[in-house]
């Protein structure tokens, strides 16, 4: 008893208060935690990359850009879905290609191939990329995203996922 | 830190609110004084929950069990937290209706705390209708049927009871239409009414002071 005394911060009242400060931390990190995880673990899922067919080669004209369409199936969450993807399959002679994504680097939205000005146009922003995707006007800070092919057979795939 | 408290105190005077719910007197008591603190707990955990589950939940036929399924077995801590409304909206009929019977037999109901008691019996109520609406949003095979045995219950109402079962179901079928009202009931209708009384109960249990264990000749 005459310890107790000596030493103020070991009160009984003191003790409790820190005690329901502790057990109060455990139960809110006891839904903190599991929220947190359960919020954030969709978004940090990683999906495979896969080879995707785009099409045939056979009909790609020189220096043209040329759009191909992929749909690929999808399960997000509890839904299966499609997912699309759009490249512009370029070559200037007819045995090497790239390929550009379709996705302005700006802010996400479409780009398209103009054909009469030769160039890459975004509508939103007005953004324009040259045959290159390297940026010519407006906002995108770096040049349209190359996408990696490959080609087997007269047949092209991209990859993705 | 002593500092930001009292220049907090200084402007919205929340020492005497701190005061006045968390070091107020009370009388001598034992455990079973608690139970209302702990279905108060159980309130937080069904809120919190609830709250974590519409994240991913969807009210429609076609996506209210997979959604259901996904949370409970495909996200991180879903089953957990999914786990934690489950058993909570059990433990919470539970204790309520401990709470009340404890309150009943030792006469705490009495005057001056008889607005304490009604608002407590408009709680017990709300908490009933968390539970039969709750029931329902998994949409599988024992939600349906619970619901449809629960609606035609309430169609025996004297009277009114058809039209009862037919505004409960939104419409002669159980339906889409009895997911969605039955889901904006749960998580909008009833939260709000709960917040009003309970905060009508809270604030006469602070006010009047919990009422001490009657004594021998007294």
């Amino acid at each position: 008893m005459n310890n107790e005394k000596k030493i103020p911060s070991l009160s009984r009242r003191n003790f409790m208060q820190t005690a329901i400060t502790a057990i109060g931390g455990v139960i809110a990190s006891g839904f903190g935690i599991p929220g947190v995880g359960y919020i954030i673990s969709p978004a940090l899922l990683k999906r495979d990359k896969k080879w995707i067919l785009l099409g045939s080669i056979g009909n790609i004209p020189i220096n043209t850009p040329t759009l191909f369409k992929a749909r690929v199936e999808q399960k997000t969450g509890w839904v299966t879905d499609y997912k699309e993807y759009a490249v512009y399959v370029i070559t200037s002679d007819g045995k090497n290609y790239r390929a550009l994504s379709n996705v302005c680097t700006h802010l996400g939205c479409h780009v398209r191939w103009i054909e009469d000005l030769q160039t890459f146009y975004c509508p939103c922003h007005n953004a324009v990329f040259d045959i290159d995707g390297q940026v010519l006007q407006g906002p995108p800070p770096r040049p349209l995203d190359e996408v990696v092919i490959k080609i087997e057979d007269e047949e092209i795939f991209m990859l993705g996922g | 830190m002593s500092n930001i408290r009292t220049w907090l105190d200084e402007r919205a005077g929340w020492k005497a609110i701190w005061e006045s719910i968390f070091l107020r007197k009370i009388p001598k008591v034992n455990w079973l004084y608690t139970l209302g603190s702990a279905s108060l707990l159980v309130v937080l955990n069904q809120g919190i929950t609830g709250i974590l589950l519409t994240i991913y939940y969807v009210p429609s036929p076609d996506h209210a069990w997979a959604s259901v399924n996904y949370i409970t077995n495909e996200l991180a801590f879903g089953g957990f937290i999914r786990g934690m409304h489950h058993w909570g909206s059990s433990l919470m009929v539970i204790l309520v209706l401990c709470h009340m019977v404890r309150v009943y037999i030792m006469g705490a109901f009495k005057y001056p705390r008889e607005i304490t008691w009604v608002s407590g019996v408009f709680l017990l109520l709300l908490t009933l209708g968390f539970g039969f609406t709750g029931y329902l949003l998994p949409w599988d095979q024992k939600a349906y049927w619970a619901t449809t045995v629960g609606t035609r219950i309430a169609e025996v109402t004297p009277l009114i009871g058809s039209f009862l079962l037919k505004v409960m179901r939104g419409g002669e079928e159980l339906s889409a239409l009895t997911l969605t009202r039955f889901f904006g009931v749960h998580v909008w209708v009833l939260p709000s009414i709960l917040l009003i009384f309970l905060g009508i109960h809270l604030y006469l249990v602070i006010r009047n002071g919990i009422s001490a264990p009657p004594k021998r000749g007294k």
